[in-house]
């Protein structure tokens, strides 16, 4: 290779590193960061730690885990905040890269910010109502708490509680939730709401048949046919004895 | 002349250029179907890999080893670089995004170029020592010894030669472009 050639290849390469430095941004970043971090576009180490990549503690610096969701970095309030409730302080993971991504070029292969309820503590995973308004139907407004009977935590919708699994509502039975399960405490339940059905009358009917066992209902009647009594571990008549 | 220039050079020069190009759009398009567009990332590791796996005849070549049938090595060279290259080409996808990245594709792109015009060359030059052959054999060399002189006759022909002074700047001009990728890569992405 002659000198001149050698001379010309090195001089390229020498501009091209210092255009690295100069702007790191397009010469390596992979793609434009979101337009809140715009400002450290050239300042890579900003959120990048030496071989190990982007971290959290660099995250920190700027975005204090308590104001995540409801105050800015400069400390004003969030306007128009993404979610209706913060959320981040109370993931089991304070690890920020592993759901956001800033360049443009890594968004295109990851799902970004997806919410999943098995990231939050187990704490604040059973306490619904601390994030989740009740809606206002007028289901809704007779249940209080519980929602994990209907709702799972991967959807909304569909709801998938089956009271037919516990017990059919019959043309009888279509009632008020709190008839059964009073102060909505869904938990518990009593046959003793109705006028129809008393202490009384259902512990005559029980002690004639030779039943003493009689207060769990549900145990073997699974709806309102007298025929169709169910025991545990299986079919059962009302003529089988305690 | 003219059907012999298209048979024995253009046409195996189009075809392994455009087998490049087809495996790399396929390569693109499965992994886009297939919801594996991460792996595509990586495959950035095995072509590199291969890249530097098919310097081995580069090394036999100027005596750094001694031991290896060059003809063989030199296949090998061809076959690696041209799967490495398309690898690393499915690596790059048709995202833009940082220019460093892009210019060692497009360094990538005249290297491979470029070999495969010395492929052509070292045909040429292969076919013009073929005489030597009878040469050799009076002087009572086994047939092995005379492949190996003829094959080194070929690729130190003069053509090979000046093709040479063309191929190891552009091969240089890469090999700088990428290891400044890889550099920035391990100094800005978390693999741990």
């Amino acid at each position: 290779m002659s000198r001149i050639l050698k001379f010309i290849l090195a001089a390229n390469l020498i501009v091209l590193a210092v255009l690295v430095f100069v702007y790191p941004n397009l010469m390596v970043g992979p793609g434009k960061l979101i337009p809140g971090h715009k400002q450290l576009e050239t300042d890579c180490f900003a959120c990048h730690f030496p071989l190990t990549g982007a971290d959290s503690a660099r995250c920190v610096v700027c975005h204090k885990k308590a104001d995540i969701g409801v105050l800015g970095t400069t400390g004003q309030p969030i306007a128009k905040p993404l979610t209706t409730t913060p959320f981040h302080q109370k993931l089991l993971n304070q690890d920020c890269v592993a759901c956001h991504s800033d360049h443009a070029g890594v968004k295109r292969f990851r799902s970004q910010g997806h919410f999943k309820h098995e990231l939050l503590e187990a704490k604040t995973r059973a306490e619904c109502q601390s994030c989740h308004k009740s809606p206002k139907d007028s289901l809704h407004q007779q249940i209080t708490g519980n929602c994990s009977q209907c709702h799972s935590q991967e959807k909304w919708l569909p709801a998938t509680f089956d009271h037919n699994k516990y017990f059919e509502l019959d043309r009888d039975h279509n009632t008020r939730c709190v008839t059964c399960h009073l102060v909505n405490d869904f938990s518990r339940y009593t046959c003793y709401g109705c006028h129809e059905h008393t202490l009384d009358n259902i512990r005559r009917k029980h002690v004639k048949e030779g039943i003493r066992k009689f207060d769990d209902c549900v145990e073997c009647h699974r709806n309102a046919d007298e025929d169709d009594i169910r025991g545990e571990g299986g079919d059962r008549k009302h003529g089988d004895r305690d | 002349m003219t059907t012999s220039l298209w048979r024995q050079h253009i046409l195996p020069f189009a075809v392994i250029l455009g087998l490049l190009a087809a495996v790399t759009v396929a390569g693109d398009f499965v992994l886009h179907r297939l919801g594996l567009v991460w792996v595509g990332r990586y495959l950035g590791i095995p072509g590199t890999i291969l890249i530097i796996g098919s310097l081995i005849y580069s090394l036999r070549k100027r005596k750094f080893i001694t031991s290896g049938n060059p003809k063989t090595l030199l296949q090998l060279h061809e076959f690696t670089a041209w799967l490495g290259s398309s690898m690393v080409l499915i690596h790059a996808g048709i995202h833009f995004n940082a220019i460093l990245p892009w210019l060692a594709t497009i360094a990538m792109g005249v290297n491979v170029v470029s070999g495969m015009v010395g492929k052509m060359l070292l045909d040429r030059s292969r076919r013009h020592v073929q005489g030597q052959r009878e040469h050799y054999n009076l002087r009572g060399l086994s047939r092995p010894e005379v492949e190996q002189a003829v094959f080194w006759n070929a690729v130190t022909l003069d053509a090979m030669t000046k093709w040479r002074k063309v191929h190891i700047p552009i091969f240089i001009v890469f090999s700088v472009l990428a290891v400044g990728h890889i550099i920035s890569v391990f100094l800005f992405w978390g693999w741990i």
